[in-house]
């Protein structure tokens, strides 16, 4: 990869929750819909598992955004695991944002069931970091 | 409000009847010739002092995984030590049964590490003297909490200079039982007031940067923070700091980078993980042997982070720690 491509090209790193936005991706291969390469899955049994220092070391260890993922609140396999990811990562978006670094991170829930939707909300946030970038680096 | 005026001398002599009990013990401050500090006394006090305007410690560092198992103990604390004390409660790092905590009006510290030789500890020459000296730390200029409204009872300073004792729960009036004296109607204001609101934090990458720059990364911060009790912290060790072949690693991927390295990380991760349960006590950078500002961003932080649930560390022993329980129907625009 040229230094070039690795510029301009973000690296997106995002927690999917196994019961369902994970199975969602694996639905999108066999569909054969595309995503970027730059997105990189973590495989994680709850959205809830993803201690915000997770994200934090992401970050800081150079991916251009990461997001979190799980199933739909209220379809929790461990029942309410996704409220309280919701609560942390709301606080730690709150955190980013008291240091200008809110276009970072984002939290989305998608189930099983909709490969489309997981395709189309990691194509969107890699599309936006890129150009943000780019422009960026234009200046 | 119902509470009992102290006469001079009677804490003294409440806190020694108290302490004739062997198992019994008090953590309060103590007047020598060396300043004020924190002690835990046993048998009896000797040159007790209700205020401690020298800032050291956070006393509530020394309960951590405290389960007293029969020994009763009197808390005489500042509100941001009581406070740190309730939400390690919460985390269940203490055992509250025997603790009996008190809160005193704070009139505000100076740092240990400033020459405070001619310091007074009396309220009313405490307070003229931060009229004309501006040694108070920055913590306690911005405190939210310098009165002794929370825990099981409170020492509040009226206008006359006079001590009263408050109690909050049934703990607390156990605690005025031990003074002598009838309970009043209290009508004379207190010399301390409620806090101003501070500004919401905000900041950069680039001040922070600039803030952090002289950082050593000797993670002294963590160690004297009150409510930072994680036994097994992913900071001990060399896990989760890149270093060897992944600092390296990290270098050949994204260029020069400042040493020693994992500042933010290390920085925002801490951040993060007290902002719930930070008193604002400004222990951290009392801690800090290389003068970095850190109450601003750890008090700041935790300020906006705990005003989106609107809650308050330690300020109720019955409140939950917003990440320890949710609503179904909330927080909609956090989603993307
Ligand atoms: S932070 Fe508040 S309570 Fe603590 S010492 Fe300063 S003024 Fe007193
Ligand atoms: S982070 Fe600093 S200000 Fe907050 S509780 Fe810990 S020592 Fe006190
Ligand atoms: S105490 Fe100061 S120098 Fe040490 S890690 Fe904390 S901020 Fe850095």
């Amino acid at each position: 990869m040229s230094q070039d491509k690795a510029e301009k090209n973000p690296e997106i790193i995002g927690f999917a929750c196994s019961y369902c936005t994970f199975k969602a991706s694996e639905m999108a291969g066999s569909l054969r819909l595309k995503y970027p390469d730059g997105v990189k899955l973590v495989q994680v049994p709850c959205s809830s598992r993803v201690d915000p220092a997770f994200v934090i070391k992401a970050i800081f260890e150079g991916a251009d955004g990461v997001f979190v993922a799980g199933c739909h609140p209220g379809d929790c396999h461990f029942i309410k695991g996704n409220y309280f990811t919701r609560r942390k990562i709301a606080a730690l978006k709150e955190m980013f944002d008291a240091f200008s670094m809110n276009d970072k991170l984002r939290l989305f829930w998608v189930s099983a069931a909709e490969a489309r939707r997981f395709v189309e909300k990691v194509t969107g946030m890699y599309n936006e970091i890129k150009e943000r970038k780019n422009v960026r680096k234009e200046n | 409000m119902l509470g009992k005026k102290i006469k001079n001398g009677s804490i003294e002599d409440t806190l020694n009847r108290f302490l004739k009990d062997d198992q019994h013990l008090v953590l309060g401050f103590e007047k020598d010739e060396n300043g004020v500090s924190l002690r835990a006394f046993k048998n009896h006090l000797d040159h007790y002092s209700f205020l401690n305007p020298i800032f050291s410690t956070n006393g509530a560092l020394h309960l951590r995984r405290l389960f007293s198992k029969g020994t009763k103990i009197i808390l005489m604390l500042r509100p941001c030590e009581i406070r740190a004390y309730i939400e390690l409660i919460k985390l269940n790092q203490i055992e509250r049964e025997d603790i009996i905590a008190v809160s005193i009006d704070c009139l505000g510290t100076v740092s240990s590490k400033e020459k405070a030789d001619d310091i007074p500890v009396e309220a009313g020459q405490l307070k003229d003297y931060f009229k004309n000296s501006d040694t108070m730390r920055w913590a306690c200029k911005v405190c939210r909490e310098k009165r002794g409204v929370v825990g099981d009872a409170g020492i509040r300073i009226d206008k006359d200079g006079l001590f009263w004792a408050f109690p909050y729960t049934e703990k607390g009036e156990t605690f005025l039982t031990l003074i002598e004296g009838e309970s009043e109607e209290n009508k004379t204001e207190m010399l301390m007031s409620g806090s101003e609101k501070t500004d919401k934090f905000q900041n950069d990458m680039k001040t922070f940067a600039k803030d952090f720059t002289k950082c050593i990364m000797c993670m002294n911060c963590r160690d004297m923070c009150p409510v930072c009790y994680c036994i097994d912290c992913v900071f001990n060790g060399d896990e989760y700091l890149p270093k060897g072949d992944a600092l390296l690693n990290k270098i050949l991927r994204s260029g020069p980078v400042q040493l020693p390295q994992g500042k933010e990380l290390f920085h925002f991760i801490r951040m993060y993980h007290v902002s719930q349960t930070c008193v604002g006590c400004g222990a951290c950078e009392e801690a800090c042997p290389q003068g970095i500002p850190l109450t601003k961003y750890f008090k700041g932080v935790s300020e906006r982070l705990q005003g989106m649930y609107s809650y308050m560390s330690g300020k109720s022993f019955d409140e939950t720690i917003p990440y320890l329980t949710f609503l179904e129907d909330e927080l909609k625009n956090a989603e993307d």
